[in-house]
């Protein structure tokens, strides 16, 4: 059985490192498994060079680099496995507070408040979030990943607009979080939506319908805050009269 | 029945032709649990020369699929690893944990039950067509 000297093995070492492997778990694998092959097949007369590059081209298809990523995608999917889990189940608990704040505020028990600010925390904070991060990696381009990330914002602002009214918060008392949430809305992220839908023929009609429906609510939510204070005024006056 | 016996048996029914990497990609993680499950500690190269020698060359572990899984299996702690020095080089030695004892099992059988079932739906397609 040959076996190789310390030189040659630093040879290896450093080869593998500059084609690509830079995780030392896997240089110490990749080392390991090339020298034990090398020492099994080579013969005293061979040449070392010319056999460990005959013996390395086994590694891979293209490139060396394929098994550095082919771990780092395996770990990496291991987290995102674990994201998925969180996001569902942060997305069911979301649906199971809300109705339980619901049963709660038609009975007039006490704690509605709670389980609503708890789901809307939880759909903010928790499943929005991890629903972009999980999408985006799905997405090649950035404005995808814009339009993405603007949508997901909308959400947010929209579920904290409704916790804000339902808390009676100061803001809220003038529609603030309501007009946030849709200046946003048509002024960044529909826009976007559309040019990036638009573009591609396949999505060309399905995103001019998106876009009309998408206005057509956002503008219905504005009448509704817009209109909502002198509603109000007039009830005042009417009642003020009697 | 002895560990290479149920080597054999388990192999037989995988039936994996030499040219199916994707079939093996599929059961690889099986694969390398089952190993060390009956060889107390294995490293990379072992593991490859074990599995051509018991299937008798028909299923040939790359080493670009057999690495990122091991390291995917030492992450989800179903492996550790042990080191051993050889010169200027590190061997690693990877041994199955407790919670890697009872995904083996469950690894196992659930590889029987689809290969059972792979089994029936064939048998009922060749028996339509």
């Amino acid at each position: 059985m040959y076996t190789l000297s310390d030189d040659q093995v630093e040879f290896i070492l450093k080869d593998i490192q500059q084609k690509g492997i830079y995780t030392e778990d896997l240089q110490q694998n990749l080392l390991d498994h090339i020298c034990c092959i090398l020492e099994t097949e080579m013969k005293a007369d061979d040449d070392f060079e010319s056999v460990y590059a005959i013996v390395l081209q086994r590694f891979y298809k293209n490139e060396l680099l394929e098994i550095e990523q082919e771990t780092q995608d395996l770990l990496t999917f291991k987290n995102f496995y674990f994201m998925k889990k969180v996001m569902l189940l942060s997305g069911l608990s979301t649906a199971g507070t809300f109705m339980l704040g619901s049963v709660c505020k038609v009975m007039h028990w006490p704690g509605a408040s709670f389980f609503f600010v708890l789901a809307i925390g939880l759909l903010s904070f928790l499943f929005l979030p991890l629903l972009f991060l999980l999408k985006q990696k799905e997405l090649k381009s950035l404005q995808e990943k814009l339009v993405l990330l603007s949508g997901v914002l909308v959400g947010m602002l929209y579920t904290v607009a409704v916790l804000a009214s339902v808390m009676h918060w100061t803001m809220a008392k003038s529609g603030t979080y309501w007009l946030l949430m849709i200046g946003f809305s048509f002024f960044v992220f529909i826009p976007l939506y559309f040019f990036n839908g638009i573009r591609k023929p396949e999505s060309k009609i399905n995103t001019i319908l998106v876009t009309c429906l998408m206005v057509i609510f956002m503008s219905l939510q504005f009448l509704m805050v817009s209109l909502k204070p002198d509603i109000q005024k007039q009830i005042t006056a009417i009642e003020a009269k009697q | 029945m002895d560990a290479s016996e149920s080597y054999v048996s388990l192999f037989q029914q995988i039936r994996i032709m030499l040219f199916s990497s994707e079939l093996i990609k599929g059961t690889l993680k099986t694969i390398v649990l089952k190993l060390l499950a009956d060889n107390k500690r294995m490293y990379g190269y072992e593991i490859t020369q074990k599995v051509k020698e018991l299937t008798r060359d028909r299923i040939l572990i790359t080493e670009g699929a057999l690495y990122p899984t091991l390291h995917a299996l030492e992450a989800d702690g179903l492996v550790v690893t042990e080191l051993e020095y050889i010169g200027k080089r590190v061997r690693k030695h990877y041994k199955l944990t407790p919670s890697g004892k009872s995904k083996t099992k469950e690894k196992v059988s659930e590889l029987i039950e689809f290969m059972q079932t792979m089994h029936v739906l064939l048998d009922i397609n060749l028996q339509t067509n």
